[in-house]
């Protein structure tokens, strides 16, 4: 099966989207992350739920990971507050870290999906030709083609 | 003609450490490399040689005291003594960073400095967090206090434990000698912070019940890895105490604290290896066989001659130089690499001494002026390097001018009480 044939429309954020916006999409389609596209709607990259999560706890707590222990739910609702002074690009990894983006080639195998998802840890691929963005596949439909009928 | 290659080659690499236009582990194993390459240096010289080869020594104690130190972050026990002491400081801005920076200097003399603020740093946002103070004056407070802290023991600073192997002298020597003026440092810094970090010690009454709501006892996730941790830790600490007595060297008994520490946690390689340095570990050892190249070609024992000539007996006036220069010396390059070239030199001016107390001195000028220096400016010590980098991760950089000018004041101030101290105790009185 080709990427084009497994990709299936999917949401997409700007880097300037209200960074609450994105996570309530997240939240509220249950998503595993959303396709970010640039000014000309490209693909940009993608920002993992994982990611949103990462900027949400302290990194001093990321370091040292019994603190979060001592978190009640006061502050716990303090730290989601930093969502709503954020956008996307906040959210994301510095640049140097995005550098190669998890996108396919609308003609790409299910094996090429699944290498491209499993060398960038990414739970989701776009799927372009050429310059057009089709949509995107996620690791339940990958999975879902590659394995067999129970 | 080798000697002056020797010399090219140890100022090159020196500089790209200092400069830090390479990683300064591929400068010293740059460096030790050209040293092999002129033939000053083999395997012999290099591995086995107590003179001028890796000093195993530094290497198997730092080795040791930072799989314990691994081991002790996994229960927790520092981000417990930090919250119960900001409660304990009733979340006062100013009782608060007392308490942390005499926690913060403790630590560091019974572990070292750099781990100590690793440990410290994170808990140190959480507190500031909640009290809504800026963290930065509580991180570069720390920092400061690792340096003046270290300094009081044999384990506590890098350069102490380099100068304990290479001039023998034992853990309660560097107990007996610096521990009594690190003490009057640390209360004189702790004043001295009420009026460098004022303008941090504003603070909002009603967040301090945030503060006063955290529980420490949630962050200890294995009390039994705990308690037994801190046993073995007592017993390093009288082994250290022990080591002349018992004909220990102190790798030996940080090597068998952290075995047995390992045997007894059940912790996983991955974890017991966490806080390893094993890039410091090398960088060391790239350090040794340069400056082991400089004693075998001569240039060390000239240059001994020379000082121990313009010295005299006259070591009141050695000892002064030694403290101030390498206050200087250590606020411009990283104190270890400094003191790891002047140990040979230092060891040739005891030497002429005959031993002598007032000879034996100059080894606390190197200690006091090399620790207390790498205070002066952000890249004088590890330990300023590291807080400053875990600054910058947490949304927080401190620029190289804003740690300088609260540092240069603190190294001017406990260099400037560390020279009378020398004076009246090793050559007023000695």
């Amino acid at each position: 099966m080709r990427a084009r044939d497994l990709a299936t429309e999917f949401p997409t954020v700007a880097l300037d989207t209200d960074a609450m916006a994105a996570a309530r999409l997240l939240s509220r389609e249950r998503l595993p992350g959303l396709i970010v596209v640039d000014a000309d709607g490209r693909p940009y990259t993608v920002l993992p739920g994982s990611q949103v999560l990462r900027y949400l706890v302290p990194r001093y707590v990321q370091d040292d990971p019994p603190l979060a222990r001592v978190y009640d739910e006061k502050a716990s609702d303090e730290l989601c507050g930093k969502l709503s002074e954020s956008t996307v690009r906040d959210l994301l990894p510095d640049r140097q870290d995005i550098d190669e983006i998890p996108v396919v080639d609308h003609d790409a195998t299910s094996i090429e999906v699944a290498a491209v998802m499993a060398r960038m840890h990414s739970p989701l691929v776009a799927v372009v030709d050429g310059s057009r963005m089709l949509g995107a596949i996620t690791v339940a439909q990958l999975l879902d083609s590659l394995l067999p009928n129970a | 003609m080798t000697t002056t290659l020797v010399v090219a080659g140890f100022v090159g690499a020196y500089i790209l450490i200092a400069t830090e236009r390479i990683h300064r582990v591929a400068a010293a194993l740059g460096g030790a490399a050209f040293m092999v390459l002129l033939g000053v240096v083999d395997a012999e010289t290099a591995f086995f040689s107590e003179e001028t080869g890796v000093d195993w020594n530094v290497i198997f104690l730092l080795l040791g005291m930072m799989v314990i130190v691994s081991v002790l972050k996994q229960t927790g026990v520092f981000d417990y003594v930090a919250i119960w002491a900001a409660k304990r400081a009733r979340g006062r801005p100013f009782p608060v960073m007392v308490l942390l920076v005499l926690i913060t200097a403790v630590a560091s003399a019974a572990l070292d400095n750099v781990t100590t603020v690793l440990l410290i740093a994170p808990v140190t946002f959480l507190v500031c967090e909640r009290l809504g103070v800026p963290p930065v004056p509580f991180l570069i407070a720390e920092a400061l206090a690792s340096n003046i802290g270290g300094t009081a023991t044999l384990i506590g600073d890098p350069p102490n434990i380099i100068i304990a192997s290479r001039a023998d002298l034992s853990f309660n020597d560097f107990l007996v000698n610096l521990a009594p003026i690190v003490v009057v440092l640390l209360a004189v810094f702790v004043l001295m912070c009420r009026f460098l970090f004022r303008s941090a010690f504003t603070y909002d009454e009603d967040r301090v019940a945030a503060v006063m709501a955290l529980d420490e006892r949630e962050v200890i996730r294995d009390m039994g890895l705990l308690v037994r941790s801190l046993v073995v830790l007592v017993g390093v600490m009288v082994g250290f105490v022990l080591h002349s007595a018992l004909h220990l060297e102190p790798s030996i008994v940080a090597l068998l604290g952290a075995g047995v520490l390992v045997a007894i946690s059940r912790l996983e390689p991955p974890e017991f290896l966490e806080e390893v340095e094993w890039s410091t570990l090398v960088f060391f050892m790239g350090l040794f066989v340069m400056v082991g190249a400089l004693v075998e070609v001569g240039v060390i024992e000239s240059l001994g001659e020379r000082v121990t000539e313009a010295v005299g007996d006259n070591y009141f006036l050695a000892a002064s130089v030694l403290l101030w220069g390498s206050a200087v010396l250590s606020g411009i390059v990283d104190n270890i690499p400094y003191v790891a070239t002047m140990t040979p030199l230092v060891q040739d001016l005891v030497d002429s001494g005959g031993g002598a107390g007032e000879a034996k001195a100059l080894w606390w000028a190197l200690a006091l002026g090399a620790d207390l220096g790498g205070n002066a400016t952000a890249v004088g010590a590890s330990a300023n390097v590291v807080i400053i980098g875990i600054a910058a991760r947490n949304g927080h950089p401190i620029s190289f001018w804003q740690f300088t000018r609260y540092g240069m004041v603190v190294a001017v101030v406990t260099i400037a009480i560390a020279w009378p101290y020398l004076y009246l105790r090793y050559y007023a009185f000695g």
